[in-house]
């Protein structure tokens, strides 16, 4: 494809001049140091071997997935014969077994399979038979659980494949498992899953292969010198694989067990999320489910509670900004929060755990009711706005659009879909009474029901003559009434007349038609319901209900047109974590990696430091190898030849001089600031040349311990956009490839809807500033360091579009090359779910950086990485050119590519059918795989008028204090119907406030002292008092951390009507916090005072 | 208002805040004070503070949370007690939480075992460690212990720091007698070494702790009876079995020789977790029975109320008790015990505390340094907290190990070094049942009234319930309920 080509093009430029610039010596190496990674299979040989794997890799890749070939490599490695009884060979084949396998599974992204597993060893039962045991580490972490889980599970099958027992634990080896738990929970940190006991013994008991590890921690369990456990401490990494892999992805380990046809692993259904079948019935009943608020966060609101009316209502598609777990939201419903913005979190009750909410305009907005009586439907951002202050309850949410890929990716069975104009429209479509020459033009509307709202005479009227249900605008929600509610409705609207519209007399019954969203307006003692909802009301209940516990069902035996549930799922859910984008600082920030010690202050100030005649610091340099001069080069400044990096150590550097000559280098007067850094944290400790420094500093750019420069963002999918909200006019475009739009038209106009481009990428504002800066510090790099023209050229942002970036996640170390396509006011990075898949991300608010492409080249050296474990994490090790779907993690194959959500779906929802039950009438990226299809037509269900409508910034982070953001999420769950105020308050307390008290006093109890000049810290304080270096010990944990919540707990304790258990808990901590921080001989004096 | 408070003062005497509101919602209250003041001079003026509990005494004033001891008093002999409380730290915090806090309670520490140490006749001759030179000669130096580390020939290495500067002790593993002692050090602790230094080190030829010398038994001429992890309030609290006890205490139960024995009893000492408390560990609330502090201190008044009056109880807090949870720790505070307090024959006191039953010295702790001591010595575990409460002894500290899960407030003073030698050391916290007699001393720890929790089963812990030690004119007897 042309469009790859050019991507490669001009990657290929670019390494043209960053291979030029380094070539003139002046750099830790002579050429760039981030190769081209290829496929898969060569990484993956690359990064774990063992040799010729590539080849084998490839071929099996022809008919299976990747999982499949994973399991199948691991078992043909470790299967190898190898002589009689050659214990060490076989442990040795099966280690490489499990380390390819991982490889594979994590795309040979991460460093999981070379640092997550320390070893692979054959151990002996009590009963004398042999089994498989894993040594896990640490930096499984970076596989993310389900492959964790999977390589647990890949071990089974190297088991079953050279013909070893099953691991028999003992009881005391369980319950160790049970304690490390508890007490990794307690002394180490929190896992994203805490299992309770009783599901620890279950996955310690059954897993057939051990699942040990290295100590990770110092930390050390009760249950001490069992024999097959070589430590005493916490086993971190055996620890994450059981509990974040197995246990928490036990509905995906389950299936792939299935799959393989292995055996042993049914216990898992125990753990599935998804519902069972109940089994009486045979009827799948779907529980509320209140994981998601077990912890509720200070100024971080509840926006729903588990299923309640009035939540967030269940709509099935997908709009081009959705999907990957983005999940879309009115706009009118996040500029009403205000604390929903384009990216922020939301952790959720279903189908998955959490996800990022952007705007999505043609679905559902909010009800509310304001302050003088009125409900009405909030429809654009704008009326949200303007009565944002007057409303007084939130009777509705609106809706939240979920993807059917998100079900499939959960395994969650689907829920009942919520009654909406689509659907609606295409049950018109199919009636087998509607003329086929479409006298409703629904085949335009079907994609546009936005525009086409008939009035209430209408809708019946369709609905009597094509037997269909009534449209959604005139169904209400019946379902959250009961009958005797109805029926006492129905007599209060029989009480007046339907003239223009329906004046009632003010009574009790106006709640009823709040809840039921029935918009209306209040005018003195007078309801008045307008024309055509008091139309359909008064049509719907054409007579006396009789008595049901389905207020629907009833409904339906009187009314003359079909009426379906309006929400039948409702969703709960909580803000999570607000959205980020911001440049990448270390602190203090530097500018350049060059070591200064302490001389330069607290801020590491280079000029501060050159002040000094010279300094004392570990540095590393280089030598000529012929003329024996050393410097800072790969080249000999003197006579040319490559120069050799010695050992470290400690060196007198005159800076002064230094700095005074790399300033004249690149001719830059005096600056005041040029930050460098204490010491370096690599093994060769050789710096980066001081001209970059002074560059970076000249053009306020920071950079990070790889020498890069980065920007983070939070990740956010988009497959579609518009010229004009991307701020690029359309002939850039055009030559930038984008000729169609995504209906085969030319492209003409900025409102044209184009398809993007896999490795394109729309770019926060602030990012983009940001990196017209470091696109400034590269042409200045270019021009003054190494006496090249400059590339960029950029004075504006727009200037930046068609440039390339590489964008890289925390833990993997691999980065995926992008083009900037245009910019979103957003405080996030829209780029395909493709790009975010390729770097092992999905949109659940996970964020990473961008890196602009030639500043990486240039200045990126893995020198500068620390050697320790985990080091090589975070940095570009490899620069991924070409994005293959086959080729990423598999997240991106659920993506939903239809244009429209079948019948099928809508309807088989009620049964609770699983996802894949319906995957033949689905469309997604799965089924495209291999094909041309897999990169254009991805098409969307749900149009959006603007990919960053609503708020820009989460009220979190608008709010300066605690205090504030606990007080506006306290009013925000007075005014949500869906909320129970008291639980928040209780639940702020009870999961955040107090535990971070209790937690913060014993840690005051026990805590180092630091000093304030060296920064030693010291584990108890000298008995002198003093820090060696003679400096000032001040506390670690202030008083001001121990009390940081008291005064708001108080607060909160006072004015709600909480639990008189949090109560009393909060008196206590104050006793505790006073007794520590009061003398008895002061209160006793101040009661001199007082007398 | 502050009529009233300068009516006293006049009188040299000061209220307390308490008292000073009560006494204000009375009907007169000028009239109310004079009487008072009249009646305090008439006593022989020898209060000083005008406590609510006088206030009490005085107008014999009903308390709402008030249970009356339903306990029978046995009326044919008056019991004469001699009790005294030696240390208390109830209402002696003058932390205030500030970094000079931290360097006097450590300073505290160093001198005060350092007194000790520097009596042994082995260093007497110890000196500063920035005066120690090399050569061959033995040195003698008193230090505490900053850490402790193998090196990779598995010799340990000791940091030890004075207020002169710190060395490192090396102890070779060859030396087998000597290294096996150095493994049962822990760190914070205050040691004496013998040694000879070579260059930066001192080569370690032998290690001395504070230690506790061999006491003469007293004679004891009446039972007391220890017991402590109640936790009232907990669904898993044993309340039937706590009832036969007391009825037993009574009298009521038991056989001939069990009576015997319950009739000679003149003190009943709890080391603490009278009650479950709230708040203590994540989710508790769903393990309690009774989920108000306050309703399960008026539980225990129920339940301790029952006892016989005559029977002096000493009540220390433990980690479960309302109080704060760093250590030293207060009496349990009034403010959440009222009903509690108003039982007379109860003494409240701070956690750890000295008393003298009849002269018999009791130094009661709850025990919470144990689980450090258990996680840093191998060899010790909650189910032989004996050998603990000899290392401790050894030690002469109740909570050597900073920084692990025993809070320690930075009192000025270090209250939980053992200055004086107790004649009976009682301790609880682990729910396990231990005795053992160290050089004269009585190690006693009074097991529980609470059945397994479920955090106990994760740890293995295995809990001895309803087995009450008491010691019986100077032997232990265990008394299952």
């Amino acid at each position: 494809m042309e469009y790859f080509q050019e991507l490669e093009r001009e990657t290929e430029r670019l390494y043209e001049i960053a291979r030029r610039a380094r070539s003139k010596g002046l750099d830790v190496s002579t050429s760039p140091e981030i190769p081209l990674a290829k496929d898969l299979a060569e990484r993956v040989e690359g990064l774990v071997g063992p040799e010729g794997i590539a080849e084998r890799i490839k071929e099996l890749e022809n008919d299976k997935s990747r999982e499949e070939v994973a399991f199948q490599i691991a078992a043909e490695i470790a299967s190898q014969p190898v002589a009689d009884d050659d214990i060490g060979e076989r442990e040795r084949l099966a280690d490489q077994a499990i380390r390819t396998a991982l490889a594979i599974l994590t795309e040979g992204v991460v460093a999981a399979p070379l640092e997550g597993i320390a070893r692979v060893r054959i151990k002996e039962n009590f009963d004398r038979t042999r089994y498989l045991a894993v040594y896990f580490a640490g930096p499984i972490r970076s596989a993310g659980g389900t492959a964790a889980a999977l390589s647990v599970l890949v071990a089974d099958y190297i088991r079953l494949a050279i013909k070893l027992d099953r691991y028999k634990p003992i009881e005391r080896e369980i319950e160790r498992y049970v304690e490390e738990v508890e007490l990794y929970e307690s002394e180490v940190t929190n896992l994203q899953y805490s299992p309770k006991p009783d599901e620890v013994r279950l996955a310690a008991g059954h897993i057939p292969v051990e699942v040990t590890g290295e100590p990770t921690d110092k930390v050390e369990v009760s249950r001490r010198d069992l024999e097959r456990v070589e430590t005493n401490n916490i086993r971190g990494g055996a620890l994450l694989a059981m509990v974040e892999g197995v246990i928490q992805k036990a509905p995906k380990v389950l299936k792939y067990a299935k799959q393989l046809k292995l055996e042993g692993w049914d216990w898992l259904e125990k753990f599935s999320k998804a519902p069972r079948k109940d089994e009486s019935e045979d009827k799948v009943v779907v529980k509320a489910d209140s994981k998601y608020i077990e912890d509720i966060i200070g100024g971080r609101p509840v926006l729903a509670y588990p299923s309640e009316k009035g939540a967030f209502r269940l709509r099935y598609g997908r709009s081009r900004n959705t999907g990957l777990a983005a999940m879309g939201v009115h706009p009118a419903t996040m500029e009403l929060l205000q604390f929903l913005a384009v990216g922020t979190q939301m952790k959720i009750e279903r189908p998955g755990k959490g996800n990022c909410v952007v705007p999505v305009d043609t679905i559902d907005g909010p009800i509310v009711k304001l302050k003088n009586g009125d409900v009405l439907r909030v429809e654009d951002t704008e009326t949200a706005r303007k009565i944002r202050s007057d409303v007084q309850e939130i009777l509705f949410l609106g809706d939240m659009l979920v993807a059917f890929g998100e079900f499939l990716r959960n395994n969650h069975v689907l829920m009942p879909a919520g009654w909406c104009e689509e659907w609606w429209i295409q049950t018109i479509m199919s009636s087998e009474t509607y003329p086929d020459d479409d006298p409703l033009n629904l085949s335009y509307y079907s994609h546009n029901w936005m525009e086409f709202i008939p009035n209430a005479p209408e809708a019946f009227k369709i609905s009597r003559e094509y037997d269909v249900p009534l449209h959604p605008r005139y169904t209400y929600f019946y379902h959250d009434v009961t009958v005797e509610e109805l029926n006492i409705l129905r007599k209060w609207l029989k009480t007046a007349e339907l003239g223009d519209e329906l004046a009632l007399s003010l009574g009790p019954e106006k709640r009823i038609l709040e809840v039921l969203g029935v918009p209306h307006r209040q005018k003195g003692s007078r309801v008045i319901i307008g024309y055509d909802d008091a139309y359909a009301l008064i049509n719907t209940l054409a007579g006396p209900l009789e008595k049901s516990d389905d207020s629907v069902d009833a409904i339906n035996r009187v009314s003359p047109v079909r009426i379906m549930k309006k929400a039948p799922t409702y969703i709960g859910s909580r803000v999570g974590r607000p959205e980020k984008t911001k440049e990448r600082k270390m602190r203090p920030a530097p500018h350049v990696l060059f070591p200064i010690g302490k001389y330069g202050g607290s801020r590491r100030n280079i000029p501060d430091a050159a002040k000094k005649e010279s300094i004392t610091v570990e540095i590393g340099r280089a030598t000529c190898p012929s003329c024996r001069v050393s410097s800072m080069q790969s080249k000999c400044p003197s006579c040319g030849s490559r120069t050799v990096i010695g050992e470290p150590g400690k060196r007198t550097i005159n800076l002064a001089a230094l700095l005074k000559r790399a300033s004249e280098n690149v001719s830059v007067r005096k600056l005041d600031e040029v930050k460098g850094v204490e010491g370096m944290i690599s093994s060769d400790k050789f710096p980066e040349p001081l001209e970059k420094g002074i560059l970076r500093a000249k053009n306020e750019v920071y950079t990070f311990k790889d020498a890069t420069i980065r920007h983070d963002s939070t990740d956010l999918p988009l497959t579609h956009f518009t010229p004009a909200e991307v701020g690029v006019d359309v002939e850039r475009l055009r030559e930038l490839g984008y000729t169609e739009d995504c209906y085969g038209r030319e492209l003409e106009s900025s409102d044209q809807i184009l398809e993007l481009k896999v490795q394109d990428v729309v770019i926060s504002e602030n990012c983009a500033d940001y990196l017209v800066r470091v696109a400034n510090f590269v042409d200045d790099l270019l021009e003054r360091f190494y006496g090249l023209e400059r590339f960029y050229n950029v004075k504006r942002r727009d200037d930046l579009v068609g440039h390339l970036i590489a964008g890289l996640a925390p833990h993997t170390s691999a980065a995926v090359l992008g083009r900037i396509i245009g910019f979103t006011e957003a405080s996030a990075c829209y780029a395909h779910p493709y790009f975010h898949s390729a770097k092992r991300r999905n949109c659940d608010s996970d964020e990473d950086s961008v890196m602009l492409l030639l500043d990486a080249l240039l200045n990126f050296s893995k020198s500068y990485l620390p050697s320790t474990r985990g080091g090589s994490m975070d940095a570009p090790l490899v620069l991924s050119t070409r994005i293959d779907p086959e080729e990423i993690d598999d997240e991106s194959h659920n993506i939903d590519t239809m244009d429209m959500i079948p019948l099928d779906v809508y309807e088989r929802s009620f049964e609770h059918a699983k996802p894949t039950e319906v995957l033949d009438k689905i469309d997604n990226v799965e089924k495209r795989l291999g094909t041309p299809e897999q990169y254009q037509g991805l098409m969307f269900s749900h149009n959006t008028s603007s990919i960053h409508a609503g708020p820009r910034v989460c009220l979190y982070k608008l709010i300066p204090s605690m205090k504030e953001k606990v007080e506006s999420q306290i009013t925000l769950a007075e005014m949500i119907r869906a909320v129970d105020q008291k639980g928040v308050v209780e639940g702020v307390l009870m999961s955040h406030f107090l535990p971070d008290m209790m937690g913060n006093i014993r840690a005051f109890s026990r805590q180092k002292v630091r000093c304030t000049r060296c920064n030693k810290k010291y584990r108890r304080i000298p008995l002198t008092g003093e820090c060696k270096c003679g400096g000032n010990l001040v506390l670690t944990v202030s008083k001001g951390s121990v009390i940081k919540y008291l005064e708001i707990s108080k607060d909160l304790a006072s004015r709600y009507p909480i639990d008189p258990y949090l109560m009393q808990r909060i008196e206590i901590l104050e006793y505790g916090v006073n007794s520590l921080f009061e003398s008895d001989r002061s209160r006793q004096s101040s009661l001199d005072v007082f007398l | 208002m502050n009529e009233i408070i300068a009516k006293f003062a006049r009188e040299g005497i000061l209220i307390e805040d308490e008292a000073y509101l009560r006494l204000k919602e009375m009907d007169d209250p000028m009239t109310a004070s004079s009487e008072l003041i009249v009646s305090i001079r008439k006593e022989g003026g020898k209060f000083t503070i005008l406590t609510s509990e006088v206030l009490d005494d005085f107008f014999e004033i009903e308390n709402p949370h008030e249970i009356k001891a339903g306990g029978p008093v046995k009326d044919d002999f008056k019991r004469e007690f001699d009790f005294r409380v030696i240390q208390d730290t109830s209402n002696k915090s003058y932390t205030s939480g500030e970094i000079q806090d931290m360097v006097s309670y450590f300073s505290s520490r160093f001198t005060k075992l350092k007194n000790l140490l520097s009596k042994r006749p082995e260093l007497r001759s110890h000196v500063p460690i920035a005066d120690l030179r090399s050569g061959g000669d033995v040195v003698s130096i008193i230090g505490i212990v900053n850490d402790l580390r193998s090196t990779k020939n598995n010799h340990k290495m000791i940091e030890l720091e004075d207020d002169t500067g710190e060395i490192t002790v090396i102890v070779h593993n060859e030396n087998h007698e000597l290294f096996e002692k150095s493994e049962k050090l822990v760190r914070d602790e205050v040691i004496g070494v013998h040694g000879v230094k070579k260059g930066r080190l001192v080569v370690a030829s032998d290690i001395f702790h504070p230690g506790v010398p061999r006491i003469q038994e007293k004679e004891m001429k009446f039972s007391a009876v220890f017991i402590s992890d109640v936790h009232i309030g907990s669904q898993t609290f044993l309340e039937d079995s706590f009832r036969r006890f007391v009825r037993w205490l009574n009298g009521d139960e038991g056989s001939e020789e069990q009576r015997e024995v319950a009739a000679d009893v003149k003190y009943l000492v709890v080391a603490g977790d009278i009650v479950d408390g709230i708040g203590i560990y994540p989710g508790q609330e769903r393990e309690l029975l009774i989920k108000d502090i306050t309703e399960q201190y008026e539980e225990a008044a129920r339940l301790f109320g029952d006892i016989q009056r005559d029977i002096k109880i000493i009540m220390i807090p433990g980690n479960h008790d309302a109080s704060r949870i760093a250590e030293p720790q207060p009496a349990i505070p009034e403010e959440y015990a009222k009903s509690l307090y108003s039982l007379k024959n109860v003494e409240f006191l701070s956690n750890p505390s000295l008393v003298s039953l009849d002269g018999l010295k009791t130094l009661i702790y709850h025990g919470r340094s144990f689980d450090d001591m258990a996680m840093s010595i191998n060899g010790l575990s909650h189910d032989k907290s004996h050998l603990i409460m000899e290392e401790l002894l050894e030690k002469r500290h109740l909570a050597p190990i900073y920084g692990e899960r025993t809070p320690l407030a930075s009192e000025i003073e270090d209250h939980l070094v053992i200055d004086d030698v107790p004649d009976i050391l009682h301790t609880g916290h682990v729910h396990i049942n231990a005795y053992k007699k160290y050089r004269g001393v009585h190690l006693i720890n009074s097991g529980t009234f609470q059945a397994q929790t479920e955090f106990q089963k994760i740890y293995n812990i295995v809990p001895t319930c309803g087995q009450v030690p008491v010691l019986h004119r100077g032997a232990l007897k265990v008394f299952e309920f």
